[in-house]
């Protein structure tokens, strides 16, 4: 630690002497970053003393209770979160959490974001729960139960300080917003009055935290996100806000069809340019690797995250550095990816396996070849290639010097972007450092580190400088890691006494994702196929391999599976001649009555029956994310669509109603913003999304060609919290909601028009009637 | 070329770069104040609005040489520029998800009310063309309709 310090302030002998004690101060402590972030006032740290970016000032300010807690003497609370905070308000959550045992004052609490190389040299004491570092699991229970703990063992440490300086018993005190009371004499104090000697007590036990139902904050407040004035003042540091002294800029472009390399180049015609520091070439092969000895635990491998064949321009400022890089005279080696001349030939290569020797079968039960039944409901679905599109383009910052590395990132998970650095410096664990910025928006892009990857590989080329690499939006788009297209063949043979399935098959097509990442979610683990109703069941898998690279898309393979199997059920239902709505609940009624009632609380209030003209429609679909084959598992989502479209096939989402269940909710108003934005994600999907390929490249390149729903085209959307069940759970909640908004648009098209759309998106197809 | 003379948030500023450096870019890299937003580049989305001369522009368009003594307002001073209260609805209504659309929203909506003190929806679907990929509109919708009723 000592020597990466001390050679960064060699090699970077340019850095003002601030710089110089903010890493001496990091040496010291090698603690966490205190972001502050105030309540409406300025943006603060531990201590109320103003700090300088989201990593702030390292080295705590107060007394630290645990690597989570730290309270300072004029009483502000700084928690220490390890996920990310992507828009979902896991920060804020966390901070609920502590101060649920705590008993401290909201107003006092402040939030920052965990180091991760703190968590590597003391041995994994933020990586609590599933996916520490990973964004959005903060009600994850062994998290939730480990986070009340500290809070509750800091409280009792305050108590008992509290009773030494009193010498009083510390069954007579009790606390409440941050104040300690004594029942006798009614002497009080403030919590940062005693921080100092009640960080050092040891407990003899572990104190026995709070009955849920006296909970007082968590399921009974909802307050705002903790970061919403430093958003709306312009102060919250996202990663691309980043600044360090002596900062330059890198503008990047990787090979436009993925897995080709780099030609040739003339970086002559361009470093005489304003500004132009240098030009460099990125190699997978100048990737050095985890030191030996040292065992990698990046959370999701490097498979997705390997150098791309590039060029990138450093300049001064970004403007001269994109100016150049547009100037660059650069021949690519266009590589085997050439090959997909078009997107049709692609999902028609991918259809090819569906169902094929190679297929994989993941469900199957009784025998489909038995069934009989007068009426045959078959279909293809499909969902194609889709961008992540958040809002802030890829970027990250990185300082590289011959012993040491600190990246500042909007990652949606740190410990994956920590190890990508080291497997990329080929520093040890102990040199390397990661701070979290904001984020804006991730979406599951930001989860690989692919993009942290180019920016280290820039950055070592050019070491002692901070480098700010910046894609442009095109740059974001046509080098994504996307979402993986799916179609689904399905056949079901209808039981001519109840018009219920005899027999489903479905032969599902991925195209260029991993085996790992082939997640059955929303397919095979939905009730029908496990509940024992569907007698007779065959699903399989099959895969492309493909040059195009693919990721995590909110809710990835879910998001198709939903649309795919959604839609199939409700042609099901018509061919039956039952009401959709009915018809899924007979398909349910051996399964949580969960489901049954997220179905009936979204229909009644999106005035299921009603009789409308033609033109007019409601769709209704139901899906759960993450895994639907276990009771009370998940978030349970039902929901309905009213559209309308015009004889020429003009269509417009006028209301959208979701019933949802995820178990028990901790902060109502996150929980329907969720609702909210999954929705929101899912309908601009089916509406509008689609990447396209021509020679191997992707072509959309920006908003102008890839569009996006605005205020104008937003429905009336309502969130009903009536089905809730009440089971314990706190479930993930901003997966869920991007899947059945799809088929119930889509369903509801086919109740207005009768044409049944079995692809997205629907934008692009003739929805004309007469 | 000479240094562009310009003020933003009401301080006089002097430039020196690219004349064709746009705007945002000039904020972001030069003066530094990182509020305003890179989103695509092309008026698109409408994360790099500012109000420049008292209308709301998108700065990615506004190429430095274009600027010569006009006055620019940014996401840092709308609270002194008539967007307190705004600002203010925006965390009572929990509107911004990842955030980072949001002063370019902020910056519509200022500019929005000044005009039309109370719009109609027709009117905010007309002046809100920014994008927001978290689905705030309805939040935000609501936001603005609530900024006008308190304001009447």
């Amino acid at each position: 630690m000592k020597g990466l310090l001390m050679q960064q302030d060699g090699a970077a002998g340019d850095l003002p002497l601030d710089r110089r004690r903010f890493l001496v101060s990091a040496a010291v402590v090698g603690g966490g970053m205190a972001l502050g972030i105030g309540r409406g006032g300025a943006a603060t740290g531990a201590g109320g003393k103003p700090v300088t970016g989201p990593w702030g000032p390292d080295a705590a300010q107060g007394s630290e209770f645990s690597p989570w807690i730290e309270i300072a003497p004029d009483d502000i609370v700084t928690i220490r979160v390890p996920q990310p905070e992507i828009g979902n308000g896991a920060m804020t959550q966390a901070a609920m959490t502590v101060t649920e045992e705590l008993e401290c004052d909201w107003a006092k609490v402040r939030v920052a974001f965990a180091s991760i190389q703190r968590n590597h040299i003391e041995k994994g004491v933020y990586n609590v729960g599933f996916q520490g570092f990973f964004g959005g699991h903060s009600t994850e229970p062994d998290r939730m139960a480990h986070v009340l703990q500290l809070g509750a063992s800091a409280r009792e440490r305050l108590k008992a300080a509290a009773a030494a300086r009193w010498s009083v018993p510390v069954a007579d005190i009790s606390v409440k917003n941050s104040v300690l009371t004594h029942a006798g004499s009614g002497r009080t104090l403030r919590y940062g009055e005693v921080a100092t000697e009640a960080a050092r007590i040891v407990l003899p036990a572990e104190p026995a935290r709070k009955p849920r139902s006296e909970w007082r904050l968590i399921g009974k407040s909802s307050p705002s996100k903790l970061n919403i004035p430093d958003i709306a003042h312009g102060r919250a540091t996202y990663g691309i806000d980043v600044k360090l002294p002596g900062m330059v800029h890198a503008a990047l472009m990787q090979s436009p069809v993925q897995g080709g390399k780099l030609k040739s180049h003339k970086p002559e015609a361009v470093l005489k340019m304003p500004g132009v520091r240098a030009v460099i070439v990125l190699d997978p092969a100048k990737t050095r690797g985890v030191p030996a000895g040292t065992k990698q635990a990046a959370t999701f491998g490097f498979g997705d995250c390997q150098v791309q064949s590039a060029v990138a321009v450093i300049a001064d400022h970004y403007w001269q550095a994109r100016t150049a890089l547009e100037a660059l005279p650069v021949e690519w080696d266009a590589g085997s990816g050439a090959q997909w001349t078009d997107s049709a030939k692609i999902y028609a290569a991918a259809s090819e396996l569906r169902g094929k020797d190679g297929a994989r079968t993941v469900k199957k039960a009784g025998d489909v070849a038995t069934a009989t039944g007068k009426r045959v409901v078959e279909g293809d679905y499909g969902t194609p290639y889709c961008e992540n599109a958040m809002m802030e383009p890829l970027n990250a910052t990185v300082l590289v010097t011959a012993d040491g590395a600190e990246a500042w990132v909007p990652t949606q998970d740190q410990q994956q972007a920590y190890w990508t650095v080291i497997d990329e410096t080929g520093l040890s664990p102990e040199k390397v450092k990661v701070h979290q910025t904001f984020v804006g928006g991730g979406f599951g892009r930001r989860t690989q580190a692919d993009d942290v990857r180019m920016a280290v590989a820039i950055a070592k080329e050019f070491p002692g400088k901070p480098v700010k690499t910046i894609w442009t939006r095109e740059e974001t788009f046509r080098q994504g890691r996307y979402r993986t297209p799916i179609t689904t063949q399905y056949k079901a043979v209808l039981d001519d006494a109840t018009g219920l399935p005899q027999m489903i098959m479905g032969d599902v097509a991925y195209v260029g994702t991993r085996p790992s990442f082939m997640l059955p979610l929303g397919f095979s683990d939905q009730p029908y196929f496990n509940s024992g109703i569907i007698p007779n069941v065959r699903l399989t898998s099959a895969n492309l391999p493909i040059t195009i690279l693919n990721g995590a898309w909110r809710a990835p393979c879910y998001n198709s599976h939903a649309f795919n199997l959604e839609t199939f059920i409700d042609e099901c239902a018509v061919a039956a001649g039952i009401d959709p709505l009915d018809y899924r609940l007979k398909l349910l009624a051996k399964w949580d009555k969960a489901w049954s009632d997220t179905l009936r609380v979204a229909a009644e209030k999106a005035g299921w029956g009603a009789k409308l003209p033609k033109g007019e429609g409601l769709g209704i679909a139901i899906s759960c994310w993450p895994v639907a084959n276990m009771h009370n598992n998940g978030s349970v989502i039902a929901t309905v669509a009213r559209v309308s479209v015009s004889q020429q096939g003009e269509l417009r989402v006028r209301q959208v109603d979701v019933a949802f269940d995820c178990g028990s909710v901790a902060n109502a108003d996150a929980v329907r913003a969720q609702v909210e934005g999954g929705t929101m994600y899912g309908l601009n999907a089916c509406l509008n999304e689609e990447m396209t390929v021509k020679d191997g490249a992707m072509v959309e390149g920006n908003f102008d060609e890839y569009p996006m729903m605005h205020m104008a085209d937003a429905p009336v959307l309502n969130v009903h919290f009536e089905a809730l069940s009440g089971h314990e759970r706190m479930a993930i909640i901003g997966e869920a909601p991007t899947g059945p908004i799809q088929p119930a648009v889509g369903n509801a098209i086919f109740a207005a028009t009768g044409k049944r759309l079995r692809r997205t998106p629907f934008r692009t197809q003739d929805l004309s009637w007469s | 070329m000479a240094p562009v003379r310009f003020r933003v948030n009401g301080k006089p500023l002097s430039v020196d770069a690219d004349p064709s450096t746009p705007l945002l870019w000039v904020l972001r890299d030069h003066l530094g104040m990182t509020g305003t937003k890179f989103g695509c580049g092309i008026a698109q989305c409408g994360a790099c609005t500012v109000h420049l001369n008292g209308d709301a522009v998108r700065s990615c368009q506004v190429p430095l040489e274009s600027i010569a003594d006009a006055s620019v307002t940014t996401i840092e001073a709308l609270a002194t520029n008539g967007g307190a209260h705004l600002q203010q609805l925006w965390a009572e209504l929990n509107v911004p998800q990842c955030g980072y659309c949001q002063a370019g929203m902020l910056m519509a909506a200022a500019d929005l009310l000044k005009k039309t003190p109370k719009p109609t929806d027709e009117d905010i679907d007309g002046a809100m063309t920014n994008i927001c990929r978290c689905g705030t509109y309805p939040r935000v919708r609501a936001a603005i309709h609530r900024a006008a009723e308190k304001a009447a």
